[in-house]
C-alpha cells in the first residue's frame, strides 16, 4: 500500500511538471466552481421570489371584494413551484416545464413561460448546470488526464524497470488508480461545498455526493482499466475518448428518440380534442338549460318535492356549477393520468437502458435524489389539481347555497340587483395555502437504489477488469 | 494522383477509419430517419386535429344564435407546418410554440400556451442531424486526425515520409483531405437520400451541405494546423478537445449568458398577470373605461349606441380587445427583445463553427427564432381578422346568420 501511494504521488508530481496536465486540471476546476457558484446564488434568489409571489397570490385572492361566487371561479388563482434545496445543482426538469401555473375553474392549465421562451438560443449544450458539468464534461477531463497514466510508462519501458525493481504490477495499478482519484475528488470539492451549502439534509445530501462519487470512481476505474490494457497510449486515448462519445454523448439522445418513436405523446392540443369529445356528454356548467342537466334538475324537484327549479331551497345554476365541474374534473384527470403515465412510460423505456451506461443512471438518478424529476413534477401537477378543484367547488357551493336563485338569473337587470347577485368576501377563504414539498429522504433513497446497485456493479466490474489487466503487465511487456 | 490512390488504400486499411465512417453513417442515417418520422407524425397530427376542430366548429356553430356566443364557443386550429427540411434540425420547435387552439378572447391569454413535449427527456437532448453535423463531426474529425503525423514520429518514419515528399506537409494534406472527404460523406450521402425523399429542393440540400462544409474546412484547417505543431499525439488531441470544448460549449452558453444579461426582455409571468388583471377588473369596471380606449382604437365603431345592459357581448369583447391592447407594449418589447437575443446569438455564432453550421441549418429548415417569429405573427394576423369578421356584426348593423357565418375566416399557413 505505502508502494501505491508513493506512486500515486509520482504521477502527481508528473502531473504538475507537465504544462498540458495542469492546464487542463486548473482549467476543469474554475469550470466546475463558476457553474456552482453561478446557478446556486440564481436559484437561491428565485426560491426568495416564488415563496413570496405565492403568498402574495394567495392574499390577492382572499382581498377580492364582494362578487358573483363565478367571477372567482374565472378570476382563478396561481400556483408557484418552489424550487428544492438541490435544485440549485441540478435543476432536472425545472428549466422544461415552468414554474408558475394558473388554476381556474373548467380548465386544467398547463405551467406556461418556460424559461427556454425568451431565451438566448444556444445549441443543445447551453443549460450547463453543475449537474451537466458533472455527468458529461468531468469523465473528458478525467480521461485526457489519465489515459496514459499505465500506458505511457509501458511506451517508455519504465513499468518494466519498476516491476523489476520490486513494484508488483497491482501496486502500480492501484497507485495509478489512486492518483487520478485525488483529481476526481478534487474535482468533486465544488460539488460537496455545493450541496453542504444547499442544505438538503443530511440523507439526501450524502446520497447526491455518493452518487457523482461513484459515477468519478467508476471513471477512474474505467480509465485506468483501459489504460492497462492498451499497448499503446494513443490507442488507449482513443478507445476513452470512443467510450465518451458513445456513452455520454451519443447512447443517451440515440434512446430519447428511440423513446419518441416507439411510445408517441400526444400533443396537449390532441388531449384537449379529445377531452372536448368526450364532454359533450357533460354539458355546458354555464347553461343550466343544457338538456344534459335535465336529470339533475328532476332529481332536485322530486328530492325536495316542488315543481319549479324557482321553489327549490338551493340555487340550481349553482348545483349545475358544482355537478358539471365535478364531472369534467374527472374527464380531465383521467386525460390528464393518461398523459403522465406516458410520459413515466418513456421514461422508464429510457431508465431501463440504464445498465449500458452509467451518465443515464447518473442522470435519472441526480434528478430524483434533487427532487427535479418528471415523477415529482407530476406529484405537483396532481396536488395543483387537487388545490384547483377544491376551490372552484368551494366557490360553487357558495353560488349554490348563500345566492337565491331569483338573485342569480336577474344578475344582470339593472347596477341594483347586480349588486344583489354577490356574495362577501368571507367565502374566498376557500381557498388553502398551496405549499409542495419534494419527496421524503427515505423516499427518494428508496427510488435511487436500484440506480446506486448498478453504480456500484460498474464499479466492482472496472476493479475486476482493471486488476486482471494490471495482471497481464508484465506478460505484454515481454511478450 | 498516385500518392492519393495510395492513402485511399492506406486508409481502408485503417480500423479506425473504417469505424468512425461506419458510425458516422449510421448516426447521419438514424437522425435523418428520426427527423422525418416525426415530421411524418407532426403532419398526421395536423390533419387530424384540424378535421376535429372543424368538426366541432360546426357542432359547436349550429347551436348559437347570436355572434356574441359564436365567437366565444368556435375554436380554431393555427399551426406551422414542419417544412420538407425540418427533419435535418429540431430547432425550437420542441420547446417554442408552433401550434395553437384559439378563439376570439385576448389573444395575449392564448398564444403563449406552449405545449413541450416529455420534459424528463428534455434534459438528455435529442439526436438531429443538425446536432451530428455541428456538435458531433468534429469530435470524429479529433479522433480521426490527431495521431495523423505522431504516429510516423513514434515509428521514425517521419523523416522518412517527409524527406520523399516535399517537407511531409503534401503528404499530410493528402490524409487530412482525404480522411475529412471520407467523413463528409459518410455525413451528407444519407441526407441526400432523406432529403430526396422528403422533397427538399435541390437549393435547399445544397445549402445544407455548404453548412456542414464550412463546419468541415475549420476544423480541417485548425487540425493541420495543430498536428504540424504538435509532435504528440495525445496532447494533439487534447488541444483539439479544449478547442471543441471551446467552440461547442463554453462559447455558446457564454454568449447566453451575456446576450440574456445585455438584452433584457419583460418576464413573460408579469404579461400574462396584467393581462388578467386588467380582463378580470373591467366587469367591475364602469363600461365607459372600457368603451373608451376601445373606440379610440376602433374609430369606425363611434356611432355604436352606449352600453346599457349589465352585460352585452359586445362589451365583452371589447374588454378583450382592451386587455390586449393594455400589454401591448409588454408583448412587443418582449417580442422584439427575443429578436434581438437571436441577433445577438448570430453574433456569437461567428465565433463558433458549431453554433454557426447548427444556426445555418435550422435557418434553412424553417425550424429557427425567424420562423418562429413569422408563425406567431402568423397566427395574431389571423385572430385580428376573426375580430375584423365579428366587430360589424357586434358594433354595427350586420346580422348574424349561420349563411354569413360560412365567411368566418378559416386559418391558412403562412408559409414563406
Amino acid at each position: 500500500m505505502r508502494i501505491a501511494i508513493s506512486i500515486a504521488g509520482q504521477e502527481w508530481r508528473y502531473w504538475s511538471r507537465t504544462k498540458l496536465a495542469g492546464a487542463v486540471a486548473l482549467s476543469a476546476l474554475l469550470l466546475v466552481c463558476i457553474s456552482v457558484y453561478a446557478t446556486s446564488s440564481q436559484v437561491s434568489k428565485e426560491r426568495d421570489t416564488r415563496e413570496s409571489l405565492q403568498i402574495e397570490a394567495q392574499d390577492t385572492f382572499r382581498d377580492q371584494p364582494a362578487r358573483h361566487p363565478h367571477r372567482m371561479v374565472h378570476y382563478g388563482h396561481y400556483v408557484f413551484r418552489t424550487p428544492t434545496a438541490l435544485a440549485s445543482l441540478d435543476p432536472g426538469v425545472d428549466p422544461f416545464t415552468g414554474t408558475v401555473m394558473f388554476l381556474e375553474g373548467h380548465r386544467q392549465n398547463s405551467a406556461t413561460f418556460s424559461p427556454s421562451y425568451d431565451g438566448a438560443q444556444a445549441g443543445p449544450f447551453s443549460r450547463l448546470s453543475p449537474a451537466l458539468v458533472y455527468q458529461l464534461l468531468a469523465p473528458l477531463i478525467l480521461i485526457v488526464m489519465g489515459f496514459g497514466v499505465i500506458s505511457r510508462e509501458r511506451e517508455a519501458n519504465t513499468d518494466r524497470i519498476l516491476v523489476s525493481s520490486g513494484i508488483s504490477p497491482i501496486s502500480m495499478w492501484l497507485g495509478k488508480t489512486m492518483a487520478l482519484l485525488g483529481i476526481a475528488i478534487l474535482l468533486l470539492i465544488p460539488l460537496l461545498l455545493g450541496t453542504v451549502s444547499a442544505r438538503a439534509g443530511f440523507v439526501v445530501s450524502l446520497t447526491f455526493i455518493a452518487l457523482y462519487f461513484l459515477y468519478f470512481v467508476a471513471w477512474v476505474l474505467v480509465i485506468t482499466a483501459v489504460s492497462s490494457w492498451s499497448q499503446r497510449s494513443s490507442v488507449s486515448l482513443l478507445i476513452l475518448l470512443g467510450a465518451w462519445l458513445f456513452f455520454c454523448a451519443l447512447l443517451p439522445r440515440v434512446i430519447v428518440s428511440a423513446s419518441n418513436t416507439a411510445i408517441p405523446n400526444n400533443s396537449q392540443i390532441e388531449t384537449d380534442m379529445d377531452v372536448i369529445f368526450a364532454m359533450r356528454s357533460v354539458g355546458d356548467g354555464h347553461n343550466a338549460n343544457d338538456p344534459a342537466f335535465s336529470r339533475l334538475r328532476a332529481n332536485l324537484l322530486e328530492e325536495y318535492g316542488v315543481s319549479r327549479v324557482e321553489d327549490l331551497p338551493v340555487n340550481f345554476r349553482g348545483m349545475v356549477a358544482q355537478t358539471s365541474e365535478a364531472e369534467l374534473t374527472q374527464i380531465l384527470n383521467e386525460y390528464a393520468e393518461k398523459r403522465m403515465a406516458n410520459h413515466h412510460k418513456q421514461t422508464q423505456f429510457v431508465k431501463s437502458f440504464e445498465f449500458l451506461s452509467p451518465f443515464i443512471t447518473l442522470q435519472s438518478a441526480s434528478m430524483i435524489v434533487a427532487g427535479t424529476d418528471g415523477k415529482t413534477h407530476h406529484r405537483f401537477l396532481r396536488e395543483a389539481e387537487a388545490l384547483r378543484f377544491e376551490f372552484v367547488q368551494g366557490l360553487n357551493e357558495a353560488h349554490a347555497h348563500k345566492m337565491s336563485y331569483d338573485n342569480d338569473i336577474n344578475r344582470s337587470k339593472d347596477s341594483e340587483s347586480n349588486l344583489r347577485a354577490r356574495v362577501s368576501p368571507d367565502n374566498w377563504r376557500v381557498l388553502n395555502d398551496f405549499h409542495f414539498h419534494a419527496d421524503s429522504a427515505s423516499m427518494r433513497l428508496e427510488r435511487v437504489s436500484s440506480s446506486l446497485g448498478i453504480m456500484v456493479i460498474w464499479v466492482l466490474a472496472f476493479t475486476i477488469v482493471g486488476f486482471v489487466g494490471a495482471r497481464r503487465l508484465p506478460e505484454i511487456d515481454h511478450g | 494522383m498516385d500518392s492519393f490512390i495510395r492513402e485511399w488504400k492506406l486508409a481502408m486499411k485503417d480500423r479506425v477509419v473504417l469505424v468512425s465512417f461506419f458510425v458516422v453513417t449510421l448516426l447521419s442515417s438514424y437522425s435523418s430517419i428520426v427527423g422525418l418520422n416525426e415530421s411524418a407524425s407532426e403532419l398526421t397530427m395536423i390533419e387530424r386535429v384540424e378535421k376535429q376542430v372543424n368538426q366541432d366548429r360546426e357542432y359547436s356553430l349550429a347551436k348559437q344564435s347570436d355572434a356574441g356566443s359564436a365567437a366565444y364557443y368556435v375554436f380554431h386550429f393555427t399551426y406551422d407546418p414542419p417544412s420538407s427540411l425540418a427533419f435535418v434540425s429540431r430547432g425550437v420547435r420542441d420547446e417554442l410554440p408552433w401550434k395553437h387552439r384559439i378563439r376570439m378572447l385576448a389573444l395575449e391569454g392564448q398564444i403563449y400556451e406552449t405545449d413541450a413535449g416529455n420534459p424528463q427527456l428534455s434534459g438528455l437532448g435529442k439526436l438531429d442531424f443538425a446536432f451530428v453535423a455541428a456538435f458531433l463531426l468534429p469530435l470524429f474529425f479529433i479522433i480521426l486526425l490527431y495521431d495523423l503525423r505522431a504516429v510516423e514520429i513514434r515509428n521514425n518514419r517521419w523523416h522518412f515520409l517527409a524527406a520523399t515528399s516535399g517537407d511531409g506537409r503534401q503528404l499530410l494534406m493528402t490524409r487530412l483531405v482525404l480522411r475529412s472527404f471520407l467523413l463528409l460523406s459518410a455525413l451528407i450521402l444519407p441526407f441526400v437520400v432523406a432529403a430526396t425523399y422528403s422533397g427538399v429542393s435541390l437549393m435547399q440540400m445544397m445549402l445544407v451541405i455548404a453548412a456542414v462544409l464550412v463546419n468541415t474546412l475549420i476544423w480541417s484547417v485548425l487540425a493541420f494546423f495543430v498536428i504540424n505543431r504538435i509532435k504528440s499525439g495525445p496532447t494533439t488531441a487534447a488541444v483539439l478537445l479544449g478547442c471543441w470544448f471551446l467552440f461547442a460549449i463554453a462559447i455558446p452558453v457564454g454568449g447566453k449568458h451575456l446576450v440574456e444579461k445585455l438584452i433584457e426582455v419583460p418576464r413573460g409571468g408579469e404579461l400574462l398577470l396584467t393581462q388578467r388583471e386588467t380582463v378580470n377588473d373591467a366587469w367591475d369596471l364602469p363600461k365607459e373605461a372600457t368603451m373608451l380606449p376601445f373606440l379610440e382604437r376602433h374609430p369606425q365603431w363611434t356611432n355604436t349606441p352606449p352600453i346599457t345592459k349589465q352585460f352585452e357581448w359586445r362589451w365583452y369583447y371589447a374588454f378583450q380587445q382592451v386587455g390586449d391592447q393594455t400589454v401591448e407594449p409588454i408583448s412587443k418589447a418582449l417580442s422584439e427583445g427575443i429578436v434581438k437575443r437571436d441577433t445577438a446569438m448570430g453574433l456569437v455564432a461567428l465565433a463558433s463553427p458549431s453554433l454557426l453550421t447548427q444556426r445555418l441549418i435550422s435557418q434553412t429548415a424553417n425550424t429557427d427564432i425567424k420562423s418562429f417569429q413569422r408563425y406567431d405573427k402568423c397566427v395574431r394576423s389571423f385572430h385580428q381578422s376573426l375580430r375584423e369578421f365579428h366587430y360589424p356584426m357586434m358594433f354595427g348593423n350586420v346580422e348574424y346568420s349561420l349563411e354569413h357565418m360560412t365567411g368566418l375566416p378559416s386559418f391558412k399557413p403562412c408559409i414563406n
